[in-house]
């Protein structure tokens, strides 16, 4: 299983924000849609998703509300704000500059 | 920035529903764990065992919960409620101390926002021009006059040739009687060039300011009315406009009305007005002949182009001084002195204030410092509590956080009482300020004065707080632990920083006593110089007569006779007089030259002196002595041989070895007749020109019947064997029968007028001894802590000392010992500083230097006076200590 620590400094930020650049979901949507995307390699613990959540929140990128989820109960869902995208562009800009640089050194074109 | 807003907004919202977060953080934890359940059991597992692999999968809620708190950051928020609830409990434990401290601070944070106003109000706001910073004042100066006033017709040329001013105009004070509406009133009026407003940059709200057709000599008779007059005599009238007011008994046509709260510029000549005192403007008629240039007594007021400076604006004025001094010889050794309008205006109390407030900061600075030592003290005392909550866990940063926030809850509270204080205090300050300091209008405690009391609150919380807080968190705990029970005692180190701070309070202290010990020394020189007349008991008033109807100088002198013959009839009266001028009451550098019959001028210089005019009882009116030969008397009249009374300062200057009395004097260029000459009768005492300052210009006196011009605006002078008030009713009454169209105005007793003189240095001297007074105060309060604790800590030592033999005397003698010796320190020191600061008070002092032996001494000595009685109590404690106890513990 695959720990957040395991996953590059600031990703996690990246994973959250691109995947609510779709739409509003609660945390558990978060985590079952980085999962499935990535096809189970990637998974997020809830230790780690919630406070990121929270800070992103606290920063203003996400926005947060009540409503009622698919199950019918209420859950908190996040959106993700004006300044949330912009944060997304620059974060992704910054990943396929790491990545890149990664595999340049790693030498596998 | 939005970011930022939405940072503080988000944090906010974390603490402020602080309940509701915490609901929300759990509900939404809750969310995912019964999905999590759910999806297990879809899974197939049993419905225990679900619940049970989702909270493991989850890993630990609590801590999660921590994680996202942690993310809010409500942590410090939530922390410094709890410090400042604990200070709150803590301060209430010790009420005494808490009063005394904030109390301390509330009178020295109050006197620093009371004085700040006070320069907030003369020395920072803009003046209310537009753009004021572009206007100057002009004055001429030579090698004899440091500023002067200019002439009418050099001023039309500056006007017309000069390339620096946007525009240029000149104003000259003279009061107008207005008559016709109601009783008579004398307002107070500037007669002003074309153009005087669009220099101040300020327009008529009804009607238009004056073209320069207004300005040729007969078209002058128009006016503009002050807001506060149109009001007060005109009821407001929207159809002023066009309406003809009788001003001096003459008719002037209303042009325009100002708009409300015009301040005056001020000006350097007559009776200095500022704010908005001014109730009407009439037009200045250039008279005469333009090769004569005209009299100095005109105020230059210019509005700078952009980007032109003051200096290159003076060089432009100053090419064409020196060329108007080729065509006039009048013009010839003048020199054009410019000075920006603000400079001009705060100039004279700009380093007084200065003063005030450097003053009132050592204040500040000694109350901040007795702070720290009391907190010092106490934190000595409460060690074992410190040591007691360090043992618990509190982190050394958590500690010093505690304390400042004691410190800054007393300097808020402090500051908040200091306040109220400067906002009743400034009213009181304002009312004993003479009217003639500037900008006593603009005055108020407003945001900006709160904001810096705020400020000084903070920085005085912060700075008397850190020292002790820091100091006390270094606590040694197993020794505070260990001490606790029997008192802690202080550390060597402690004590040494509490005696430096003591130090350092008396040294600051000294400063303010040499400072308020020079200006009363200073002061009592002031009181004690004569002034050269007597104002005890003695009425003034003017009574101006227009010449429209008092065309001749026979018609004038015949007025005043009249009038002053029945005023000295009145039971009571001693002397009753009237002249030109009236000592200390305004501008009075009216200079005349003449010629003395025998006697050459030396090259280069021209004799010339102040000219006045004066009834035969003006002299003894206002008790200034007779030297030599006599005053003038009923016979000195038209046709009469002509006579003149000249002052001491004149006699000494032209006649320095000889008695001046019998020369003889012409004011003419001309060949004089035998009938032109006036030969000098008298000689009269010195009246000081200026109450700071003992100087007394060259002077001389015509007899009202027998002077060169018409002047028909006197003083009247009334001395009387007691209280003259009572004449007032006596005097309007003779005034109205003689000419009920005559205002009586500026009616004032002689020696108010020469207190009011004196209220600069009084009400400085007022607040610096005040500083001074509590800088000694709270350095007592240190002296008595210090030792009073010192003493406490040595009671066993001293039981020995007594138990060896020591007596009462040498044990108190031990004590006051160590007092006198940090109090020693503390005045060298700080009569070392004085020394070094004494160039900033010398200019404001008169007759006394500001490094002055003997108010040193005496400070020196009222400093350690004070020490010795501050350690009194303690000293006599110490010989209380039982040498029975001391021994038996051994």
């Amino acid at each position: 299983m695959s720990k957040p620590s395991d996953l590059i400094q600031g990703t996690l930020d990246l994973l959250i924000l691109k995947t609510l650049a779709l739409e509003p979901m609660h945390g558990w949507a978060i985590a079952k849609r980085i999962q499935q995307v990535s096809q189970e390699v990637l998974q997020v613990t809830q230790g780690a998703l919630y406070p990121a959540l929270h800070r992103l929140e606290q920063q203003g990128w996400l926005r947060a509300e009540w409503r009622a989820s698919e199950t019918g109960r209420e859950a908190k869902f996040y959106r993700l704000t004006k300044a949330g995208r912009v944060q997304l562009d620059k974060e992704l800009e910054q990943w396929r500059r790491l990545s890149h640089a990664v595999v340049q050194v790693v030498g596998e074109a | 920035m939005d970011r930022w807003c939405n940072l503080l907004r988000m944090r906010l919202r974390s603490w402020m529903r602080r309940k509701r977060v915490e609901t929300e953080l759990d509900r939404e934890l809750r969310y995912h764990l019964e999905r999590q359940v759910e999806e297990n059991l879809a899974a197939g597992i049993s419905a225990g065992e679900a619940r049970l692999a989702a909270l493991r999968m989850f890993g630990g809620v609590s801590q999660v919960q921590e994680e996202c708190r942690e993310m809010r950051r409500t942590q410090y928020v939530e922390n410094l409620w709890q410090d400042l609830r604990y200070a709150v409990r803590m301060l209430g434990k010790s009420p005494v101390f808490t009063v005394v401290v904030v109390l301390t601070l509330a009178l020295s944070i109050g006197a620093n926002s009371a004085i700040f106003s006070v320069i907030d109000g003369v020395l920072l706001k803009p003046l209310p021009y537009p753009r004021a910073e572009r206007l100057a004042r002009v004055f001429y100066r030579s090698k004899n006059f440091a500023k002067f006033p200019v002439n009418p017709w050099d001023f039309l040329d500056f006007r017309a040739r000069n390339r620096s001013f946007e525009s240029f105009a000149i104003y000259t004070r003279s009061d107008i009687q207005l008559s016709g509406v109601g009783e008579p009133v004398k307002l107070s009026a500037f007669r002003i060039s074309a153009g005087y407003f669009t220099v101040l940059g300020v327009a008529p709200a009804r009607g238009r300011e004056f073209d320069f057709v207004e300005e040729r000599p007969g078209n002058g008779n128009v006016v503009i009315l002050s807001d506060r007059l149109w009001r007060r005599q005109f009821g407001a009238a929207t159809d002023i406009l066009g309406r003809k007011i009788v001003l001096d008994a003459k008719p002037y046509t209303v042009v325009g009305v100002m708009p409300p709260g015009v301040d005056h510029p001020g000006n350097a000549y007559n009776s200095v007005a500022y704010g908005d005192t001014v109730d009407a403007w009439y037009p200045f008629e250039f008279e005469g002949n333009p090769g004569q240039r005209g009299p100095h007594y005109l105020e230059g007021i210019g509005r700078l182009k952009p980007g032109v400076t003051v200096t290159q604006a003076a060089a432009d004025f100053n090419t064409i001084m020196a060329d108007l001094a080729t065509h006039y010889p009048g013009d010839q050794g003048w020199t054009i002195y410019m000075v920006p309008l603000y400079q001009e205006i705060v100039g004279p109390v700009h380093r007084l204030l200065l003063v005030l407030l450097g003053a009132v900061g050592l204040v500040l600075l000694i109350a901040c410092v007795n702070t720290a030592n009391l907190l010092l003290a106490r934190a000595t005392a409460r060690q074992r509590e410190i040591a007691v909550r360090a043992a618990l866990g509190a982190g050394r940063w958590r500690l010093v956080r505690q304390m400042l926030a004691e410190s800054l809850l007393m300097a808020i509270l402090g500051g908040g009482l200091g306040a109220l204080l400067a906002s009743a205090g400034v009213r009181a300050l304002v009312a004993f300020l003479p009217a003639g300091f500037p900008r006593l209008a603009a005055i108020h405690v407003n945001g900006l004065v709160f904001g810096f009391t705020a400020l000084i609150t903070l920085a005085t919380g912060l700075f008397f707080g850190l020292v002790p807080a820091l100091q006390s968190s270094r606590t040694d705990l197993q020794q505070g632990l260990r001490e606790g029970g029997r008192g802690a005692t202080g550390t060597g180190r402690q004590t040494r920083l509490r005696s430096a701070l003591v130090v350092g309070e008396v040294s600051l202290a000294c400063v303010l006593l040499a400072g308020a010990g020079v200006m009363l020394r200073s002061f009592l020189n002031l009181l004690h110089t004569d002034a050269g007349f007597q104002p005890l008991h003695v009425l003034t008033a003017r009574v101006s007569l227009p010449d429209t109807t008092y065309k001749t100088k026979d018609a004038i002198a015949r007025f005043y006779k009249t009038l002053l013959d029945g005023l000295s009839t009145l039971p009571g009266v001693q002397a009753a007089g009237a002249g030109t001028d009236l000592p200390w009451t305004g501008y009075d550098d009216n200079l005349g030259g003449f010629t003395i019959e025998g006697k050459q001028e030396p090259p280069n210089e021209s004799f010339h002196a102040r000219y006045h005019a004066a009834t035969p009882d003006y002299f003894r009116a206002i008790g200034i002595p007779l030297v030599r030969g006599r005053y003038f008397t009923d016979r000195d009249i038209k046709g009469a041989p002509r006579a003149l009374i000249v002052n001491q300062a004149m006699a000494r200057r032209y006649w320095p070895n000889e008695d001046p009395v019998g020369w003889r004097i012409d004011f003419f260029d001309d060949k004089p007749k035998d009938s032109d000459w006036y030969t000098i009768v008298g000689v009269v005492g010195d009246v000081k020109d200026k109450p700071q300052n003992s100087a007394a210009e060259p002077a001389f006196w015509w007899p009202i019947p027998q002077q060169p011009w018409g002047f028909g605006d006197m003083s009247v002078v009334l001395r009387s064997a007691s209280d003259p008030v009572r004449l007032t009713g006596h005097l309007r009454e003779a005034v109205r029968g003689l000419d009920p169209s005559l205002a009586v105005a500026d009616v004032r007793l002689l020696d108010q007028v020469a207190a009011e003189s004196f209220s600069t240095p009084r009400i400085s001297l007022f607040l610096v001894g005040l500083f001074a007074a509590l800088a000694l105060s709270l350095a007592a309060i240190g002296i008595y802590g210090v030792i009073s604790y010192s003493v406490s800590q040595r009671m066993h030592e001293f039981g020995m000392r007594v138990a060896l033999g020591a007596s009462s005397w040498d044990v108190i003698r031990l004590v006051m010992g160590q007092s006198v010796a940090l109090t020693a320190i503390g005045v060298t020191l700080g009569l070392g500083t004085t020394l070094a600061l004494a160039g900033i008070l010398d200019s404001m002092l008169y007759g006394v230097s500001a490094k002055d032996p003997l108010t040193l001494i005496c400070v020196a000595a009222a400093a350690l006076a004070t020490a010795a009685m501050a350690c009194y109590p303690s000293a006599r404690r110490a010989t209380s200590a039982d040498p029975v106890a001391a021994l038996r513990a051994e």
